[in-house]
């Protein structure tokens, strides 16, 4: 096992409630800035499904004292880089910049934070509903299998559960969003108290405090927000729910979806283990059983099967299988359910041993850059309240034993526990290409 | 008055302090074994890469066997004399160590990211894998039929269905860039397991090899890792390969790949380019960064924040050791194909006649020079920048002297690269989309004469 790097940091919460985490890195001259909005797809209610992501977008069209372009412009004429994204947990917002552009960084987060509905109008929110309805044409509508994470998330979760739906919302929605909305939802979750701000580079701790303070100090707190809607959820789905849907597609593609529990929990742990000794890596289980011993499975891009952390309930456990041209996802689906079984009977010490040694690299790869390192101290102090968990989140999982693997395996990788997508190309396709 | 307007903000932007000097990674260039090693010293990185460089890129592929490279390179996984696949991928597993392999125009690179207390463990894995590599007819013949698969699904995606139609409309039939680097349906299906051993019996051998290695190298000896890849191969002796051969079409025109049922349009527009070693490279990229390299470059800035019309526009060249690409691409929703197409194309335009503005140049430089640190932070960034010195034969001052070029380019020259280098008089459009409500108003849009291919191509 390699030496893990320690990473240092300190916690600081200001008088209105903004958490900052602070961490030098001085290998290089760079500053990654980055900010959790305690808000995501989960906190959504019925009628206003995409508002979370729709408002992410509003984000970047300026605020009180930054013009209508000046968020991207200012940060890529500094040479920096800088997005947003939506999730079901949270809404974040990150630049990385050279170091001596620090401040402008949290001039622009603070600006926003406290001063956007004076920018905010008529004109940016129907422009970005178009923008927005175009993203889930691009990302999903128009690609194939594009739907698979909406229909694993609608019948993985219980009726009226927070991750029933999807993060992009729905098109009648999106439709339907109003400038009201825009500014309810504003005045609702964005503030410092419920949010939180890491800083990671090259950077003098005492020096960002006192910036912090002097930027976001002036922004009142909110002081209480909205329970998201109950996420509580029964532990199995109760019943195997399968699903054909014929697609657009050249091959078939089956993703099946397991209820597991929710990120934070060992159990979750010891589920990320098992995803990893059954379909991490060309080694695994599932990646020599169905691609090396038989040609059953398309090697796909990443894992097999993969742990998806949620923090609201309940989690997903989820394993992509693309059928290679000629063979039956019937019979792809059979030899994987075998496999999946197998790992109740027993994991062995090698096993676990390779799936540390990729757990670990995974880990170091992802805290490599300071982005990548301030988006987890921001994550983790969001969900957690412990940013400490930057450095404890891997010896946690490294800690799991293989008696935890077979157990969350006998609970979560179970027949009444899962749903089942079959893509499988339209007829009408073959009718055309033969025409 | 609502809550969030009671904040008290700062409304000056603040003022940058001092920039703190950066510069690439200082690295060695060693001679072991009569082969190559480049080794850059990144001190405090937990992870280290080592890579092989190798001179077998699409480009060095014989007609008809497109493809070829990326199938070894997809081989080279599936064993050696000694282990099987599954052997070979627990081994490096067990290390943390992922393989990775990859083919470009001009290379094939495989290798490993790995933590630094065991490069060289990771280093004797690499050597094995591509030294001893078993390329058995079954392996080839499984990775072969993975590949089809591959493509198949690619076809089904408008992004790299518009590339390969764009690749096969520009290009004359006998030029390798008229086929994705990849390869083709036609091609891949022809290859047999005695293709892929001939060529990396004539390609992958130590002369056009060069090991290229970025970490924390304070207990690494480079000079042994080198000997471990190198010492006692025997292999090819690889020979300069040369391609291009465009098609100068006269006039623009559209090819319409009828994707029934899109409900977006994909929009590919483009021409040839010049090749990574044009004079004018820095003057004629760091226009293309203000066209469409950056989130308010003006591709973005009109058809996504002015109209709406995308998720986001880009545009920019790929300039290759030999010949090159100009590509401008949107994804647009399907009723506004003509207008977008018709805006895009006037963007494209509007820049070859009256360039850039000074304040656009100065956002495009700075953006471009102040983003080197961000994007060389760790080991795998590196190193490929150290792979991209080795393919084109850069000196070891390339990246600091490109980035006092950026900074030094006027706007006279950036200027004249925009009139040079765009050609807005025989663009290529290829559009993905739903022929039958596209196709009339595509016509009507006068950009040029209007053919209509089968969506399988």
């Amino acid at each position: 096992m390699p030496t893990l790097p320690h990473y240092p940091f300190t916690l600081h919460t200001l008088d209105n409630g903004l958490r900052l985490v602070v961490s030098e890195d001085h290998l290089a001259p760079v500053v990654a800035v980055n900010v959790w909005y305690d808000v995501g797809s989960r906190h959504e209610t019925p009628g206003r499904t995409g508002f979370a992501h729709l408002f992410e977008h509003l984000m970047f069209q300026g605020s009180r004292n930054v013009g209508r372009n000046d968020h991207f412009g200012l940060i890529s004429a500094a040479g920096g880089t800088l997005n947003g994204t939506t999730w079901c947990d949270r809404t974040n917002y990150y630049e990385t910049v050279p170091a001596h552009h620090l401040e402008t960084a949290l001039w622009l987060e603070a600006d926003r934070m406290g001063g956007l509905l004076d920018a905010l109008d008529q004109q940016n929110l129907d422009n970005q509903r178009e923008v927005v309805k175009n993203e889930k044409r691009q990302t999903r509508d128009n690609q194939p299998y594009g739907r698979w994470l909406e229909l694993l998330h609608e019948h993985g979760f219980p009726q009226g559960h927070p991750y029933q739906h999807s993060t992009i919302g729905s098109m009648a929605d999106l439709d339907a969003a109003s400038l009201e909305d825009a500014r309810a939802f504003y005045a609702t979750w964005y503030a410092p108290d419920n949010a939180v701000l890491s800083v990671v580079g090259d950077v003098d701790p005492a020096a960002v405090l006192d910036a912090a303070q002097r930027y976001f100090g002036g922004i009142p707190a909110k002081g209480s927000f909205p329970e998201p809607p109950p996420s509580d959820a029964p532990p199995v789905i109760g019943t195997e729910v399968r699903m054909h849907v014929p697609d657009r597609v050249p091959l078939p593609r089956t993703f099946i979806g397991y209820r597991c529990p929710p990120f934070g929990t060992p159990d979750f742990d010891a589920v990320e283990m098992l995803s990893t000794v059954l379909g991490g890596g060309r080694g695994s289980r599932l990646y020599k059983a169905l691609v090396l011993d038989r040609p059953l499975l398309q090697p796909p891009d990443g894992n097999v099967l993969s742990a998806w952390p949620f923090v609201g309930g309940a989690s997903l456990l989820i394993a992509d299988l693309p059928a290679r041209e000629g063979v039956d996802p019937a019979e792809l689906e059979a030899a994987y359910h075998e496999v999946a079984a197998s790992i109740a009977e027993g994991v062995t010490e090698a096993e676990l041993e390779r799936a540390r040694a990729l757990v670990t690299s995974d880990w170091l790869h992802h805290l490599a850059t300071v982005e990548g390192r301030a988006d987890t101290f921001s994550q983790f102090t969001t969900l957690f309240d412990d940013p400490g968990l930057v450095n404890d989140m891997l010896p946690r999982v490294l800690a799991v034993t293989a008696d935890d693997v077979m157990r969350v395996a006998r609970e979560v990788v179970r027949e009444d526990n899962r749903v089942v997508l079959v893509f499988e190309p339209e007829p009408a396709l073959d009718d055309e290409a033969a025409a | 008055m609502s809550q969030a307007s009671a904040a008290r903000l700062v409304a000056e932007r603040p003022v940058p302090t001092d920039p703190r000097p950066w510069s690439f990674p200082s690295f060695d260039r060693y001679d072991v074994a009569g082969s190559r090693v480049v080794a850059a010293h990144l001190p405090g990185k937990p992870l280290a890469v080592v890579s092989l460089v190798v001179d077998a890129g699409a480009i060095a592929e014989p007609r008809g066997k497109e493809g070829v490279a990326l199938l070894l390179a997809a081989t080279l996984a599936e064993g050696t004399r000694d282990r099987d696949a599954y052997s070979l991928a627990v081994a490096a597993e067990r290390l943390g160590a992922s393989w990775r392999a990859d083919v470009d125009w001009e290379s094939l690179r495989c290798g490993f990211e790995v933590p630094v207390g065991d490069v060289r463990a990771a280093t004797e894995l690499l050597a094995e894998t591509v030294r001893d590599a078993a390329l058995a007819d079954d392996a080839i013949e499984r990775v072969r039929s993975e590949r089809l698969d591959d493509l198949s699904i690619d076809m089904s995606q408008p992004g790299a269905r518009a590339s390969m139609e764009f690749a096969k409309q520009l290009f004359a039939e006998d030029s390798r860039y008229s086929r994705p680097d990849g390869g083709v349906v036609d091609t891949v299906a022809g290859l047999t397991p005695d293709d892929v051993r001939a060529f990396h019996a004539g390609r992958v051998g130590p002369a056009g090899a060069t090991l290229v290695v970025a970490g924390d190298l304070t207990d690494v000896d480079v000079r042994e890792l080198g000997r471990i890849v190198f010492e006692g191969w025997s292999g090819a002796e690889s020979s300069p390969v040369s391609t291009t051969a465009t098609a100068h079409p006269a006039g623009s025109r559209v090819v319409l790949v009828d994707r029934p049922g899109s409900v977006q349009s994909m929009l590919y527009v483009g021409h040839e380019a010049p090749a990574r070693r044009t004079p004018d490279y820095v003057a004629m990229t760091t226009m293309a960064l203000a066209l469409g390299g950056m989130f308010n470059s003006r591709l973005n800035y009109r058809l996504r924040e002015d109209k709406g019309y995308t998720y986001g526009a880009f545009g920019g060249f790929d300039c290759r050791r030999d010949g090159g690409v100009f590509v401008a691409r949107a994804a647009v929703q399907s009723e506004v194909t003509a207008p977008a197409l018709t805006t895009l194309v006037n963007e494209l335009t509007l820049m070859r006649e009256a360039g850039l503005t000074a304040d656009e140049l100065e956002h495009a430089r700075n953006y471009r020079a102040g983003i080197f640190p961000i994007n060389f932070a760790g080991p795998g960034a590196v190193a490929s920048g150290l792979g991209d010195l080795v393919v084109h034969g850069h000196p070891d001052d390339h990246f600091d002297r490109l980035r006092a070029d950026i900074l030094a380019v006027g706007l006279d020259a950036v200027n004249q690269a925009a009139a040079d280098r765009l050609h807005t008089d025989r663009l290529l459009c290829v559009v993905v989309g739903d022929a039958a409500s596209i196709g009339d108003e595509l016509r009507a849009t006068g950009i040029g004469s209007v053919e209509v291919v089968n969506d399988g191509g």
